[in-house]
Protein backbone atom coordinates (compact mmCIF):
# COMPACT_ATOMS: atom_id res chain seq x y z
CA UNK A 1 0.00 0.00 0.00
CA UNK A 2 1.29 3.47 -0.77
CA UNK A 3 -0.05 6.95 -0.11
CA UNK A 4 -0.62 9.88 -2.41
CA UNK A 5 -1.17 13.57 -1.81
CA UNK A 6 -4.77 14.68 -1.45
CA UNK A 7 -5.62 18.38 -1.64
CA UNK A 8 -8.61 19.77 0.24
CA UNK A 9 -10.04 21.87 -2.57
CA UNK A 10 -12.17 23.95 -0.20
CA UNK A 11 -9.16 25.12 1.80
CA UNK A 12 -6.92 25.52 -1.26
CA UNK A 13 -9.64 27.17 -3.35
CA UNK A 14 -9.91 30.00 -0.84
CA UNK A 15 -6.22 30.93 -1.15
CA UNK A 16 -5.10 31.65 -4.77
CA UNK A 17 -1.77 30.25 -3.66
CA UNK A 18 -0.29 27.76 -6.25
CA UNK A 19 2.95 27.28 -4.32
CA UNK A 20 2.99 23.46 -4.28
CA UNK A 21 2.66 23.36 -8.09
CA UNK A 22 6.19 24.81 -8.26
CA UNK A 23 7.83 22.41 -5.82
CA UNK A 24 6.47 18.98 -6.70
CA UNK A 25 9.43 17.22 -8.33
CA UNK A 26 7.15 15.47 -10.82
CA UNK A 27 5.92 17.19 -13.98
CA UNK A 28 2.19 17.27 -14.80
CA UNK A 29 1.30 15.97 -11.32
CA UNK A 30 -0.04 18.86 -9.24
CA UNK A 31 -2.33 20.63 -11.68
CA UNK A 32 -4.20 23.87 -11.21
CA UNK A 33 -7.85 24.40 -11.94
CA UNK A 34 -8.15 28.10 -12.63
CA UNK A 35 -11.97 28.05 -12.51
CA UNK A 36 -12.25 26.68 -8.99
CA UNK A 37 -8.91 28.32 -8.11
CA UNK A 38 -7.52 25.15 -6.61
CA UNK A 39 -4.59 22.84 -7.07
CA UNK A 40 -5.37 19.11 -7.44
CA UNK A 41 -3.30 15.96 -7.79
CA UNK A 42 -3.07 13.44 -10.62
CA UNK A 43 -2.99 10.36 -8.40
CA UNK A 44 -1.45 8.19 -11.09
CA UNK A 45 1.60 10.48 -11.23
CA UNK A 46 2.09 11.22 -7.53
CA UNK A 47 5.07 9.33 -6.06
CA UNK A 48 4.09 10.04 -2.46
CA UNK A 49 7.19 12.01 -1.44
CA UNK A 50 5.26 14.48 0.78
CA UNK A 51 7.31 17.48 -0.34
CA UNK A 52 4.07 19.29 -1.20
CA UNK A 53 2.76 18.73 2.34
CA UNK A 54 5.76 20.56 3.81
CA UNK A 55 5.39 23.37 1.26
CA UNK A 56 1.70 23.84 2.04
CA UNK A 57 2.09 23.57 5.84
CA UNK A 58 5.36 25.46 6.39
CA UNK A 59 5.74 27.91 3.47
CA UNK A 60 2.17 28.60 2.37
CA UNK A 61 0.78 27.99 5.90
CA UNK A 62 -2.51 26.60 4.60
CA UNK A 63 -2.39 22.94 5.67
CA UNK A 64 -4.51 21.88 2.71
CA UNK A 65 -2.63 18.69 1.75
CA UNK A 66 -2.83 15.34 3.51
CA UNK A 67 -1.36 11.99 2.48
CA UNK A 68 -4.00 9.36 1.84
CA UNK A 69 -3.57 5.60 1.25
CA UNK A 70 -4.33 5.07 -2.43
CA UNK A 71 -7.31 2.80 -1.68
CA UNK A 72 -8.95 5.55 0.40
CA UNK A 73 -8.86 8.08 -2.43
CA UNK A 74 -12.37 8.70 -3.73
CA UNK A 75 -12.66 9.59 -7.43
CA UNK A 76 -8.93 10.26 -7.71
CA UNK A 77 -8.04 12.11 -10.86
CA UNK A 78 -5.91 10.06 -13.30
CA UNK A 79 -4.23 12.08 -16.01
CA UNK A 80 -3.36 9.03 -18.14
CA UNK A 81 -7.05 8.47 -18.82
CA UNK A 82 -7.83 11.90 -20.22
CA UNK A 83 -4.62 13.71 -21.13
CA UNK A 84 -3.65 17.16 -20.05
CA UNK A 85 -6.00 19.59 -21.74
CA UNK A 86 -9.08 17.52 -21.12
CA UNK A 87 -7.99 17.13 -17.51
CA UNK A 88 -8.48 20.82 -16.88
CA UNK A 89 -11.97 20.59 -18.34
CA UNK A 90 -12.78 17.34 -16.55
CA UNK A 91 -11.87 18.66 -13.13
CA UNK A 92 -14.18 21.64 -13.33
CA UNK B 1 12.80 20.01 -33.51
CA UNK B 2 11.70 23.44 -34.66
CA UNK B 3 8.04 23.81 -35.57
CA UNK B 4 9.27 25.60 -38.70
CA UNK B 5 11.37 22.61 -39.76
CA UNK B 6 8.75 19.96 -39.18
CA UNK B 7 5.24 21.14 -40.01
CA UNK B 8 2.08 19.08 -39.71
CA UNK B 9 0.02 19.03 -42.89
CA UNK B 10 -3.09 21.15 -42.38
CA UNK B 11 -6.05 19.01 -41.33
CA UNK B 12 -3.90 16.29 -39.77
CA UNK B 13 -3.19 17.99 -36.44
CA UNK B 14 -5.98 16.14 -34.68
CA UNK B 15 -4.45 12.75 -35.54
CA UNK B 16 -1.23 13.49 -33.70
CA UNK B 17 -0.76 12.12 -30.17
CA UNK B 18 -2.63 14.00 -27.46
CA UNK B 19 0.68 14.84 -25.78
CA UNK B 20 1.96 16.56 -28.92
CA UNK B 21 -1.22 18.58 -29.32
CA UNK B 22 -1.17 19.68 -25.67
CA UNK B 23 2.47 20.76 -25.91
CA UNK B 24 2.09 22.63 -29.19
CA UNK B 25 -1.39 24.13 -28.85
CA UNK B 26 -1.10 25.63 -25.44
CA UNK B 27 2.10 24.34 -23.89
CA UNK B 28 5.69 25.51 -23.58
CA UNK B 29 6.35 25.07 -27.31
CA UNK B 30 4.37 28.12 -28.34
CA UNK B 31 5.47 30.58 -25.72
CA UNK B 32 7.75 30.86 -22.75
CA UNK B 33 5.82 29.80 -19.69
CA UNK B 34 6.42 31.20 -16.25
CA UNK B 35 7.06 29.30 -13.06
CA UNK B 36 3.95 30.98 -11.65
CA UNK B 37 1.89 29.27 -14.37
CA UNK B 38 3.08 25.77 -13.54
CA UNK B 39 0.15 23.40 -13.20
CA UNK B 40 -1.80 25.29 -15.88
CA UNK B 41 0.10 24.09 -18.94
CA UNK B 42 1.33 20.74 -20.12
CA UNK B 43 4.99 20.30 -19.22
CA UNK B 44 7.48 18.62 -21.52
CA UNK B 45 8.57 15.78 -19.22
CA UNK B 46 6.54 12.60 -19.09
CA UNK B 47 6.57 9.82 -16.49
CA UNK B 48 10.03 8.59 -15.55
CA UNK B 49 11.64 6.31 -12.96
CA UNK B 50 13.66 8.79 -10.86
CA UNK B 51 13.16 8.28 -7.12
CA UNK B 52 10.27 9.88 -5.24
CA UNK B 53 11.16 13.29 -3.83
CA UNK B 54 14.44 13.65 -5.72
CA UNK B 55 15.58 17.28 -5.79
CA UNK B 56 17.32 16.61 -9.10
CA UNK B 57 13.95 15.76 -10.62
CA UNK B 58 12.57 19.11 -9.49
CA UNK B 59 15.58 20.93 -10.93
CA UNK B 60 15.18 19.18 -14.29
CA UNK B 61 11.46 19.98 -14.29
CA UNK B 62 12.25 23.67 -13.74
CA UNK B 63 14.88 23.59 -16.52
CA UNK B 64 12.28 22.50 -19.06
CA UNK B 65 10.05 25.40 -18.03
CA UNK B 66 12.93 27.88 -18.19
CA UNK B 67 14.50 27.11 -21.58
CA UNK B 68 13.90 30.16 -23.79
CA UNK B 69 13.09 28.14 -26.91
CA UNK B 70 12.12 24.58 -26.12
CA UNK B 71 11.51 23.66 -29.76
CA UNK B 72 15.06 24.69 -30.69
CA UNK B 73 16.85 23.10 -27.76
CA UNK B 74 18.96 19.96 -27.63
CA UNK B 75 20.01 18.43 -24.31
CA UNK B 76 23.25 16.46 -24.04
CA UNK B 77 23.60 14.16 -21.05
CA UNK B 78 25.10 10.87 -20.06
CA UNK B 79 24.87 7.97 -17.63
CA UNK B 80 23.62 9.03 -14.20
CA UNK B 81 20.23 9.57 -12.60
CA UNK B 82 19.21 12.74 -14.45
CA UNK B 83 19.00 11.09 -17.85
CA UNK B 84 16.15 8.91 -16.58
CA UNK B 85 13.90 11.99 -16.61
CA UNK B 86 15.69 13.96 -19.34
CA UNK B 87 15.18 11.08 -21.78
CA UNK B 88 11.41 11.36 -21.18
CA UNK B 89 11.31 15.04 -22.18
CA UNK B 90 9.87 16.24 -25.48
CA UNK B 91 13.22 17.74 -26.45
CA UNK B 92 15.94 15.89 -28.39
CA UNK B 93 18.31 14.24 -25.94
CA UNK B 94 21.77 13.05 -26.92
CA UNK B 95 23.08 10.38 -24.59
CA UNK B 96 26.81 10.99 -24.70
CA UNK B 97 29.26 8.38 -23.50
CA UNK B 98 30.20 8.95 -19.89
CA UNK B 99 33.03 11.44 -20.23
CA UNK B 100 32.43 13.02 -23.60
CA UNK B 101 29.33 15.22 -23.07
CA UNK B 102 31.09 18.53 -23.63
CA UNK B 103 33.02 17.28 -26.64
CA UNK B 104 29.75 16.06 -28.20
CA UNK B 105 28.02 19.34 -27.33
CA UNK B 106 30.84 21.37 -28.91
CA UNK B 107 30.54 19.57 -32.24
CA UNK B 108 26.77 19.56 -32.09
CA UNK B 109 26.45 23.29 -31.47
CA UNK B 110 28.83 24.14 -34.29
CA UNK B 111 27.13 21.67 -36.63
CA UNK B 112 23.65 22.99 -35.84
CA UNK B 113 24.78 26.56 -36.55
CA UNK B 114 25.95 25.47 -40.00
CA UNK B 115 22.92 23.30 -40.74
CA UNK B 116 20.30 25.80 -39.49
CA UNK B 117 21.76 29.26 -40.12
CA UNK B 118 18.36 30.89 -39.68
CA UNK B 119 17.48 29.24 -36.38
CA UNK B 120 19.12 29.72 -33.02
CA UNK B 121 19.77 26.28 -31.56
CA UNK B 122 20.43 26.03 -27.84
CA UNK B 123 22.65 23.17 -26.73
CA UNK B 124 22.55 22.43 -23.01
CA UNK B 125 24.66 19.81 -21.27
CA UNK B 126 22.95 18.47 -18.17
CA UNK B 127 24.76 15.74 -16.24
CA UNK B 128 25.87 14.69 -12.78
CA UNK B 129 28.86 15.76 -10.76
CA UNK B 130 30.55 12.44 -11.55
CA UNK B 131 29.81 12.94 -15.24
CA UNK B 132 31.21 16.48 -15.40
CA UNK B 133 33.79 16.90 -12.63
CA UNK B 134 35.32 13.42 -12.73
CA UNK B 135 35.04 11.33 -15.87
CA UNK B 136 34.01 14.22 -18.17
CA UNK B 137 36.36 16.74 -16.62
CA UNK B 138 38.82 17.10 -19.48
CA UNK B 139 36.08 17.66 -22.05
CA UNK B 140 34.33 20.20 -19.80
CA UNK B 141 37.55 22.18 -19.30
CA UNK B 142 38.50 22.17 -22.96
CA UNK B 143 35.04 23.26 -24.07
CA UNK B 144 35.48 26.23 -21.74
CA UNK B 145 39.02 27.00 -22.94
CA UNK B 146 37.78 26.88 -26.54
CA UNK B 147 34.96 29.27 -25.66
CA UNK B 148 32.25 26.96 -26.99
CA UNK B 149 28.84 28.62 -26.97
CA UNK B 150 26.65 26.33 -24.91
CA UNK B 151 25.48 25.92 -21.33
CA UNK B 152 26.77 23.26 -18.94
CA UNK B 153 24.53 22.40 -15.99
CA UNK B 154 25.97 20.23 -13.24
CA UNK B 155 23.32 18.33 -11.27
CA UNK B 156 25.46 18.23 -8.15
CA UNK B 157 24.14 15.61 -5.74
CA UNK B 158 27.66 15.19 -4.37
CA UNK B 159 27.72 11.45 -5.08
CA UNK B 160 27.47 8.84 -7.82
CA UNK B 161 23.77 8.24 -7.16
CA UNK B 162 22.99 5.99 -10.08
CA UNK B 163 25.60 3.38 -9.20
CA UNK B 164 24.95 3.16 -5.49
CA UNK B 165 26.99 5.73 -3.60
CA UNK B 166 30.61 6.20 -4.62
CA UNK B 167 32.30 9.48 -3.74
CA UNK B 168 32.84 12.00 -6.54
CA UNK B 169 35.22 14.94 -6.78
CA UNK B 170 32.28 17.08 -5.67
CA UNK B 171 31.60 15.10 -2.47
CA UNK B 172 32.47 17.01 0.68
CA UNK B 173 35.62 16.01 2.56
CA UNK B 174 34.97 13.43 5.27
CA UNK B 175 31.62 12.21 3.92
CA UNK B 176 31.06 8.51 4.56
CA UNK B 177 29.23 6.81 1.72
CA UNK B 178 28.16 3.22 1.11
CA UNK B 179 31.13 2.76 -1.17
CA UNK B 180 33.45 5.22 0.60
CA UNK B 181 33.29 3.65 4.06
CA UNK B 182 36.36 5.42 5.44
CA UNK B 183 35.11 8.86 4.42
CA UNK B 184 36.26 10.97 1.52
CA UNK B 185 39.87 12.07 1.85
CA UNK B 186 40.08 15.10 -0.46
CA UNK B 187 38.24 18.43 -0.54
CA UNK B 188 35.19 19.15 -2.73
CA UNK B 189 36.44 20.40 -6.08
CA UNK B 190 35.98 24.11 -6.66
CA UNK B 191 34.46 23.98 -10.13
CA UNK B 192 33.24 27.56 -9.84
CA UNK B 193 36.83 28.80 -9.50
CA UNK B 194 37.93 26.54 -12.35
CA UNK B 195 35.16 27.97 -14.53
CA UNK B 196 36.32 31.51 -13.76
CA UNK B 197 39.93 30.64 -14.59
CA UNK B 198 38.84 29.10 -17.89
CA UNK B 199 37.00 32.26 -18.97
CA UNK B 200 33.41 31.04 -18.65
CA UNK B 201 31.14 34.00 -19.45
CA UNK B 202 28.44 33.40 -16.85
CA UNK B 203 28.63 31.16 -13.79
CA UNK B 204 25.95 30.52 -11.19
CA UNK B 205 25.60 28.36 -8.12
CA UNK B 206 22.05 27.65 -7.05
CA UNK B 207 19.88 25.35 -4.93
CA UNK B 208 16.27 24.54 -5.83
CA UNK B 209 14.74 26.49 -2.96
CA UNK B 210 13.36 29.28 -5.12
CA UNK B 211 11.87 27.98 -8.40
CA UNK B 212 11.61 31.41 -10.05
CA UNK B 213 15.26 32.13 -9.35
CA UNK B 214 16.27 28.74 -10.75
CA UNK B 215 14.30 29.44 -13.94
CA UNK B 216 15.71 32.95 -14.34
CA UNK B 217 19.24 31.63 -13.87
CA UNK B 218 18.83 28.95 -16.53
CA UNK B 219 17.29 31.37 -19.02
CA UNK B 220 20.10 33.84 -18.42
CA UNK B 221 22.77 31.17 -18.90
CA UNK B 222 21.25 29.95 -22.16
CA UNK B 223 20.83 33.44 -23.64
CA UNK B 224 24.36 34.50 -22.66
CA UNK B 225 25.77 31.27 -24.16
CA UNK B 226 24.13 32.13 -27.50
CA UNK B 227 25.78 35.51 -27.75
CA UNK B 228 28.90 35.56 -25.60
CA UNK B 229 30.43 32.21 -24.68
CA UNK B 230 30.26 29.20 -22.39
CA UNK B 231 28.06 29.34 -19.29
CA UNK B 232 28.02 27.07 -16.24
CA UNK B 233 25.37 26.39 -13.63
CA UNK B 234 26.16 24.28 -10.60
CA UNK B 235 22.99 23.14 -8.88
CA UNK B 236 22.69 21.47 -5.50
CA UNK B 237 20.29 18.61 -6.16
CA UNK B 238 20.48 16.28 -3.15
CA UNK B 239 20.32 12.51 -3.50
CA UNK B 240 17.84 11.53 -0.80
CA UNK B 241 18.70 7.84 -1.22
CA UNK B 242 22.47 7.98 -0.76
CA UNK B 243 22.34 10.77 1.85
CA UNK B 244 19.41 9.11 3.66
CA UNK B 245 17.23 12.22 3.66
CA UNK B 246 13.57 11.34 4.37
CA UNK B 247 11.66 12.66 1.35
CA UNK B 248 9.40 15.05 3.33
CA UNK B 249 12.62 16.79 4.47
CA UNK B 250 14.29 17.18 1.07
CA UNK B 251 13.43 20.87 0.81
CA UNK B 252 14.47 21.51 4.43
CA UNK B 253 17.84 19.97 3.57
CA UNK B 254 18.11 22.17 0.46
CA UNK B 255 17.43 25.29 2.54
CA UNK B 256 19.95 24.26 5.20
CA UNK B 257 22.71 23.42 2.73
CA UNK B 258 21.99 26.63 0.84
CA UNK B 259 22.30 28.69 4.02
CA UNK B 260 25.41 26.84 5.13
CA UNK B 261 27.58 26.51 2.02
CA UNK B 262 25.59 26.59 -1.23
CA UNK B 263 24.21 30.14 -1.31
CA UNK B 264 23.13 31.65 -4.62
CA UNK B 265 26.07 33.31 -6.35
CA UNK B 266 26.53 34.46 -9.90
CA UNK B 267 29.51 35.78 -11.81
CA UNK B 268 29.73 37.51 -15.22
CA UNK B 269 32.69 38.40 -17.37
CA UNK B 270 32.63 42.06 -18.40
CA UNK B 271 31.42 41.12 -21.86
CA UNK B 272 28.63 38.92 -20.49
CA UNK B 273 27.57 41.61 -18.03
CA UNK B 274 27.43 44.24 -20.71
CA UNK B 275 25.41 41.95 -23.01
CA UNK B 276 23.01 41.05 -20.23
CA UNK B 277 22.43 44.57 -18.96
CA UNK B 278 22.06 46.15 -22.39
CA UNK B 279 20.25 43.42 -24.33
CA UNK B 280 19.60 40.06 -22.67
CA UNK B 281 17.54 41.12 -19.70
CA UNK B 282 15.19 43.15 -21.91
CA UNK B 283 14.26 40.15 -24.04
CA UNK B 284 10.83 38.83 -23.15
CA UNK B 285 9.17 35.49 -23.85
CA UNK B 286 10.32 32.81 -26.27
CA UNK B 287 13.39 33.87 -28.24
CA UNK B 288 13.96 31.88 -31.37
CA UNK B 289 16.53 34.14 -33.00
C1 LIG C 1 32.73 5.09 -19.00
C2 LIG C 1 31.75 4.69 -17.96
N1 LIG C 1 32.19 4.38 -16.71
C3 LIG C 1 31.30 4.05 -15.75
C4 LIG C 1 29.97 4.00 -16.02
C5 LIG C 1 29.00 3.59 -14.94
N2 LIG C 1 28.21 4.67 -14.39
C6 LIG C 1 26.93 4.89 -14.78
S1 LIG C 1 26.18 6.13 -13.94
C7 LIG C 1 27.59 6.39 -13.03
C8 LIG C 1 27.63 7.41 -11.93
C9 LIG C 1 26.91 8.64 -12.19
O1 LIG C 1 27.22 9.59 -11.20
P1 LIG C 1 26.95 11.11 -11.46
O2 LIG C 1 27.50 11.51 -12.78
O3 LIG C 1 27.39 11.89 -10.28
O4 LIG C 1 25.37 11.18 -11.62
P2 LIG C 1 24.23 10.79 -10.57
O5 LIG C 1 23.83 9.39 -10.86
O6 LIG C 1 24.75 10.99 -9.20
O7 LIG C 1 23.15 11.75 -10.90
C10 LIG C 1 28.62 5.50 -13.40
C11 LIG C 1 29.93 5.45 -12.76
C12 LIG C 1 29.54 4.31 -17.33
N3 LIG C 1 28.25 4.32 -17.67
N4 LIG C 1 30.45 4.65 -18.27
S1 LIG D 1 0.44 24.96 -1.26
FE1 LIG D 1 -1.56 24.38 -0.33
S2 LIG D 1 -2.87 26.19 -0.48
FE2 LIG D 1 -1.09 26.46 -1.88
S3 LIG D 1 -1.82 25.70 -3.87
FE3 LIG D 1 -0.84 23.99 -2.85
S4 LIG D 1 -2.51 22.96 -1.77
FE4 LIG D 1 -3.25 24.97 -2.31
S1 LIG E 1 3.58 13.79 -2.71
FE1 LIG E 1 5.37 14.39 -3.95
S2 LIG E 1 4.92 13.57 -5.99
FE2 LIG E 1 2.98 13.59 -4.85
S3 LIG E 1 2.04 15.53 -5.38
FE3 LIG E 1 3.17 15.85 -3.47
S4 LIG E 1 5.18 16.63 -4.14
FE4 LIG E 1 4.20 15.70 -5.93
S1 LIG F 1 19.43 7.72 -6.52
FE1 LIG F 1 19.48 9.78 -5.62
S2 LIG F 1 19.90 11.23 -7.32
FE2 LIG F 1 19.27 9.25 -8.20
S3 LIG F 1 17.06 9.48 -8.57
FE3 LIG F 1 17.32 8.51 -6.54
S4 LIG F 1 17.34 10.21 -5.08
FE4 LIG F 1 17.68 11.09 -7.12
Amino acid sequence: MYSVADIDVDICGATKCRLCTQFCPESNTILYDSVRGTAYVAVDRCKGCEICVGICDDLAKHEAIKMLPIDKVVDGFEICKVGFKESLVEAK
Amino acid sequence: MSLETIKVSPGFEKYLPKEYQDLVDDGPFVKQRKVSEMGSFKEAIEEHPMCAGCAMTLFIRLTYVALPSLENSVIVGTAGCGRLAISQGAVPFIYGNYGDTNAVASGLKRGLDIRFPNQEKDVVVMAGDGGLADIGFHAVMHSWFRNEKFTTIMLDNEVYGNTGGQESGMTQKGTVMKMAPLGKKGEKMDMIALAKTSGVAYIARVAPTNPTRVANTIRKAVLIAREVGPTYIQAYTSCNIEYAIPTPLVMDDAREVEADRYGFTEYFTDEAKSYWDNTGRKIKGTVKK
